[in-house]
């Protein structure tokens, strides 16, 4: 039971394969900006290896990149796609813009809006109907979507402020079938089917369904997604999102500091829902045509899972989820109602697995690692083992690792000193004078590091004083903590309590 | 933590009737505290001695006090005041550069130079972010806007650093680069770091000028809080050698030129502090000179440490004296303090009659109390014998930490600390700065102590945390009620007046008795002591460990005490290389006995080990049967034990002890008229005396560790007589001063205050002897 644990020695060593940069000291590094909000265009961490102290230059983060290889290579693939291919990518650029602003709204302002896809369809309908009834040309169209847009935002933020989670979202999911009924109702404004038809389009008409205009299509959708991402980033990551990133973390804090969270919640919300009739503008005119079917229900939980497969809060995870949803609902159509339940068992194994959807799944596969990581030095350390090849990795100082091996060694050695006679041996004189082994045994105490090291605390009036035990922070401005209840009548009786508990903190290590 | 607190110190230390003191008290929670002025005559509150023990003086002090909180401004750091006027950010370029060598990058901001506005983010500053980068940001007031270098700082390291703006193009220009020298830093030049990095990039913004409440500060940044008001926030660790500012854009080229020799161009200069300007034979003071057109110094607060190497410094000259141009390095603190430079709360005038004594302000409020000590002197010496209250070992000892922050510390004193909620109070508020004995957060010793600021352990009640008995002056009070209860006529005397006056101040006194610990003594303390035997005057040192420790203070500031602790000595921690010479004096510091002067030179013994699990007992040795000293020994035995009893410790022999040794300079007629052996070996030979380390140097088997009690004549009717222990004033007030240790220092002092020839001198012929 008492054998020690015999270590098992791994080695351990990385080849390099992450890509950086070798940057020379004495040349100049030129940092550009981006435009308007001045930041720079890459996050990169300088330092120096570990091993070698060679200079790195590495990107700290990497996001960027793999946006650039997605979209590039989008880009890249769409001229040679079939024409069913194609408009499955206008279908996911036009659902990935929707689905990141709506990212804004749920992550960025933690507003939890199902209203999305109606703020979408009245901004489609408006503009529709300008057009078609009203003559208004194709490029005036976006005015009136982003008009709809931020009214339909603004009478949907009001009750946001009174109502919290699930029942604004219940209220929200009413809003929109509120509006599909309505329309539904309103002949004049779509005799057929409640749809409007034969919308302007920038799109030439003896284009549409063809194959350039179908490349138009993706073009302009895909820009679409492009600006969505821009306005993600304008607000997500400027100073109203900082803000309301500082909400979420603290309320109270953010408040105290003088941040206005509310009116920066509200704010995203409506530049959000001004986007979005934006985005409902351009959809009737992609398609020449607008329904009802944008007020379904079936739709917005479609859009809804591919949130939340991909994470709700990030870009990211709101393109991600969309690619796999419109994948699986619009490539595999044979499979017919099953890839439904296909997605249903994909949001449901997400769901399961992850906390925050696949976008997080990088960052907690890590701390799932770390995770196991301390787990077991902190299950090695407990039985007194020593530092391991992979721990050793980590520490910079390696007089430290010395320490733990001379140390555990040395406590073996005490440990075997520790009987009850030189327990009584203390009790009887705990300042000494002692024999050789008490004497071993108090000096590797004496020596212990600051931290958590006991002390005792004295008090009431003279003559009359009362001790305990307490143990030091070992951090300057930190006081001592108080370790047990119980109180000793004199100083010897404490030292002697002190004693007793650092014996069984030799003996339990 | 205490929901009412009281605290307060006053300056200065030593008065004698006449003299001007303040009184400076902060409070919180209460705003009404009693004053009374007491006269001190015991401290520690242990059962077994007459416990605590104070005189009231009433009517002598206002009665009630009015007190608010005051605020203690932390860190060191330095102002340039008048730049203000001529800050180049309001709408010009500009370029700053200068040395640097961080010691505690990173954890949090820090400001080395700059004139930055925290709270309304305005004007510039250079520094390090938290990460530990070097970065130059501006502030409009609005907005913040930064360039970072590209490599973290490395602690311990010297760089060359310039950052320049271009108001034209709003294009920033930062420069770093290493300047790693084969003595100047942690690392030689082996470690293939490249620590070069020059940055270049366009701001968001111009910087606003902070307002004329701002000044160019070096190691810190201008906050504002609604309490306090202006502070100093962002405060930086690690040293700034010579550095300037330019009202142009300063070309790389010429940077580096001037990184490569340290010639600093004058061609539209604003500034050029020159950091090895100043020096003389005596050391420097606080004022960094600006060379520049404007002569605008910056002044020290919190006494920046002087007399450090600079970037440059290349090892073979080892103190400012030989080349001031390789000293530049001034070092900052983020925790120093030297003065709290609180409102004096009562002014005061010693009234005339005062009785000689160590006396105190008592303040107590709502069940708080605070006693703050200070010494009156005798208006004009009548008493024949003299105290010397050590008032440089209480500075040096001041606010000491070791019992929360030195891991040795237990192994040290055998002791697991003693705390009391006071103690408690005192590490939460971290407030009141360190003692001598240490660290400052980035881990360099402390070497500045100052009386301006409340010190707990002076206080009389105090016994230290670390020992869990009474340590310095609270401990020198079982002497002062001892010479109380035993009826002599005495007076006060601390190491400031006889540093101030010299032998002049020991001279009116037949006897002078040194207290527990007079542990640092300064070359003119020496030198008295020294003449004052030479001229037939007689000194009783019943302490351990004195004479020991090279101090000075600077001209003009006897409140704050300096001391460098070298290679030798039981030292907390020891100077850098080249950074041993006091930047008070310009003397080297470390042991007096590396410098020559031995404590066995001047009082026959001197440190030989220390210990704090338990005190032992003196015994006589056979020269106490001699007639020249026997009348010492009248009334007590002659195997009789000699103080086996105390406060400190259970005896009269322990804790600090001192030996006599004729190869370090004990007079060579000295006579061992006792000693005190049986130490366990928590009682180590004291370093200073191995060479060899080998097993065995505890007091259970090295000859060494001994207390010796020494007696020795000097002409002119002087003696010397020394008892090498801190325990033996400890052991004086037991059994209400009746006991063997008394008895023997009755004989001495009774003897030593006639005038003439001592009792014994006559016995000086050859022995020629049967036995």
């Amino acid at each position: 039971m008492n054998e020690p644990i015999a270590p098992v020695l791994h080695k351990v060593g990385n080849r390099r394969h992450e890509w950086m940069l070798r940057p020379e000291g004495r040349k100049t590094w030129q940092r550009r900006r981006l435009p308007l909000i001045g930041r720079h265009w890459l996050t990169w961490r300088g330092g120096h290896n570990p091993r070698t102290l060679e200079r790195e230059r590495r990107l700290a983060d990497k996001r960027p990149l793999w946006w650039l290889v997605g979209l590039a290579g989008l880009v890249a693939t769409a001229p040679f796609l079939s024409d069913a291919m194609l408009q499955i990518a206008i279908v996911f650029c036009v659902f990935a813009a929707i689905n990141v602003i709506w990212t804004l709204i749920i992550g960025a302002a933690g507003i939890l809006s199902l209203a999305t896809m109606a703020t979408v369809g009245l901004g489609a309908y408006a503009a529709a109907a300008a057009n078609v009834y009203l003559g208004v040309p194709w490029p005036l169209m976006f005015p009136v979507g982003l008009l709809v847009g931020l009214m339909a935002g603004g009478l949907l933020a009001l009750p946001s402020t009174r109502i919290d989670g699930l029942y604004y979202a219940l209220l929200t999911i009413g809003v929109a079938e509120i509006c599909r009924v309505s329309i539904s109702q309103i002949r004049a404004l779509a005799p057929q089917n409640s749809s409007i038809n034969n919308v302007d389009s920038f799109i030439p008409q003896d284009w549409f369904l063809q194959r350039p205009g179908l490349l138009l299509g993706f073009a302009s959708a895909f820009v679409l997604l492009l600006l969505a991402l821009l306005l993600f980033r304008l607000v997500n990551s400027e100073r109203l999102g900082l803000q309301l990133q500082a909400a979420r973390e603290d309320e109270e804090f953010s408040e105290a500091v003088g941040i206005d969270y509310k009116r920066a919640r509200l704010l995203v919300f409506l530049i959000a829902s001004g986007a979005l009739g934006v985005i409902g503008a351009y959809y009737a005119m992609l398609y020449r045509s607008i329904s009802l079917n944008i007020f379904s229900l079936d739709q917005l939980l479609l859009m809804f899972a591919m949130i939340v497969i991909g994470g709700m809060g990030r870009a990211e995870g709101a393109v991600i989820g969309t690619a796999i949803v419109v994948l699986i609902d619009r490539a595999l159509i044979d499979l017919g109602p099953l890839r439904i339940i296909l997605i249903a068992a994909v949001v449901i194994i997400v769901t399961l697995t992850t906390h925050r959807g696949l976008a997080d799944a990088r960052s907690q596969f890590r701390a799932y690692r770390n995770r196991i990581k301390s787990e077991r030095r902190a299950a090695r350390t407990r039985k007194g083992g020593e530092v391991m090849p992979e721990e050793a990795t980590e520490i910079a100082d390696k007089q430290l690792i010395a320490y733990r091996r001379f140390d555990k060694r040395l406590r073996d050695r005490l440990k075997a000193l520790i009987t009850p006679e030189l327990i009584e041996e203390h009790r009887r004189a705990p300042l000494g004078p002692h024999s050789d082994a008490l004497a071993r045994v108090m000096n590797y105490f004496r020596r212990g590091e600051m931290s958590d090291k006991y002390a005792i605390l004295q008090e009431g009036d003279p003559g009359s004083w009362t001790y305990s035990v307490m143990a030091l922070s070992g951090e300057p401005g930190k006081p001592p903590r108080v370790v047990d209840d119980r109180h000793y009548g004199s100083r010897d009786e404490a030292y002697h309590a002190v004693f007793l508990l650092r014996v069984n903190d030799l003996l339990e290590s | 933590m205490a929901k009412h607190r009281i605290f307060g110190y006053c300056t200065p230390w030593s008065v004698k009737p006449g003299d001007h003191m303040q009184f400076m008290v902060s409070a919180e929670g209460v705003t009404e505290a009693r004053a009374m002025l007491v006269r001190l005559i015991h401290g520690d509150e242990s059962p077994e001695g007459p416990g605590f023990v104070e005189e009231e003086v009433p009517g002598a002090l206002p009665d009630l006090l009015h007190v608010h909180r005051q605020f203690t401004q932390k860190g060191s750091y330095a102002v340039a005041a008048g730049f203000e006027t001529r800050d180049p950010a309001s709408g010009g370029s500009f370029t700053i550069a200068g040395f640097i060598c961080p010691t505690a990058p990173g954890k949090r901001r820090q400001t080395m130079l700059g004139r930055w506005d925290i709270h309304h983010s305005r004007g510039w500053g250079l520094g390090m972010n938290p990460d530990g980068h070097l970065e130059f940001w501006v502030g409009n007031g609005h907005d913040v806007d930064q360039i970072t270098a590209e490599v973290p700082l490395v602690p311990r390291t010297w760089y060359f650093v310039a950052a320049s703006f271009d108001a034209a193009t709003r294009s920033a220009r930062l420069v770093q680069l290493g300047k790693v020298g084969r003595y100047n830093g942690r690392h030689g030049p082996v470690v293939p770091y490249d620590h070069d990095s020059i940055v270049a990039s366009t701001l968001k913004l111009a910087p606003m000028p902070a307002g004329a409440e701002v000044p160019l500060l070096w190691a810190g940044a201008s906050d504002w809080n609604d309490m306090r008001g202006r502070f100093v926030a962002t405060l930086y660790n690690g040293k700034i050698d010579r550095c300037g500012i330019w009202q142009h854009l300063v070309q790389e080229d010429e940077l580096r030129a001037m990184a490569s020799d340290g010639d600093f161009s004058t061609e539209g200069a604003l500034a050029l502090w020159d950091t090895t300007a100043g020096y003389t034979d005596q050391g420097i003071g606080d004022r960094i000179v600006d060379t520049g057109p404007y002569g605008l110094h910056a002044q020290g607060v919190n006494r920046p440490v002087r007399a450090m190497t600079g970037w440059n410094w290349a090892g073979r000259d080892d103190c400012f004296r030989l080349d001031p141009g390789q000293y530049g390095g001034v070092h900052f603190h983020d925790d120093a303090l030297t003065d709290c430079r609180w409102a004096p709360t009562v002014e005061w005038t010693v009234p005339q009659g005062l009785k000689s004594g160590v006396y105190a302000l008592r303040l107590t409020s709502d069940g708080t109390e605070d006693h703050v000590p200070f010494f009156v002197r005798a208006e004009k010496p009548k008493a024949p014998i003299a105290v010397l209250m050590s008032t440089f070992t209480y500075l040096a000892y001041a606010n000491e930490h070791l019992a929360y922050e030195a891991p040795i510390a237990q192994a040290i004193t055998a002791h697991t600390p003693i705390l009391t909620t006071r103690d408690i109070d005192f590490v939460k508020l971290n407030e009141f700065g360190l003692s001598t004995y240490d660290h400052h957060s980035d881990g360099a010793g402390c070497c500045y102590s100052s009386w301006l600021r409340p010190i707990l352990n002076i206080r009389p009640k105090y016994r230290s945390s670390a020992m869990g008995f009474p340590w310095a002056l609270p401990a020198d009070l079982s002497l002062i009620w001892w010479l109380e209860n035993a009826g002599y006529d005495y007076e006060i005397l601390t190491d400031h007046d006889l540093h101030a006056e010299g032998v002049a101040a020991l001279d009116p006194y037949r006897v002078v008795i040194n207290v527990t610990h007079p542990e640092y003594y300064s070359e003119a303390m020496m030198d008295a002591t020294e003449d004052y035997l030479t001229r037939g005057g007689r000194v009783i040192y019943p302490g351990g460990n004195g004479y020991y420790w090279v101090s000075g203070l600077r001209d003009g500031a006897p409140e704050i005490l300096e001391v460098r602790k070298l290679d030798a000595g039981s030292r907390a921690w020891q100077a850098e290389a080249g950074e041993g010479y006091l930047a008070s004096t310009g003397e080297r510091s470390g042991l007096w006995r590396s410098r020559g002067r031995a404590p066995q030179k001047i009082v026959g013994i001197g440190f030989t080990a220390e210990g704090m699990d338990r005190s032992t007992h003196f015994e006589r040795m056979p020269d106490s049967f001699h007639k020249r000293v026997s009348w010492l020994f009248e009334g007590i035995g002659d195997t009789e034990k000699i103080g086996d009893f105390g406060l400190g410790l259970g005896g009269a022999a322990g804790i600090e002890i001192d030996r006599y040794d004729l190869e370090l300079g004990t007079p060579p007629h000295t006579l061992l008229l006792g000693m005190a052996e049986g130490f366990s070996d928590n009682y180590p030979l004291v370093s200073e005396e191995i060479t060899y380390a080998f097993p065995g140097r505890g007091g259970t088997q090295d000859p060494q560790v001994r207390a010796d009690i020494t007696w020795f004549t000097t002409a002119n009717d002087g003696a010397c007589l020394s008892i090498g222990s801190i325990a033996w004033s400890m052991a004086l007030p037991v059994n209400n001063g009746q006991n063997s240790a008394a008895r023997f220092m009755r004989n001495a002092l009774d003897a030593l205050i006639r005038p003439g020839p001592l009792p014994g001198a006559q016995w000086a012929g050859q022995e020629k002897l049967w036995r």
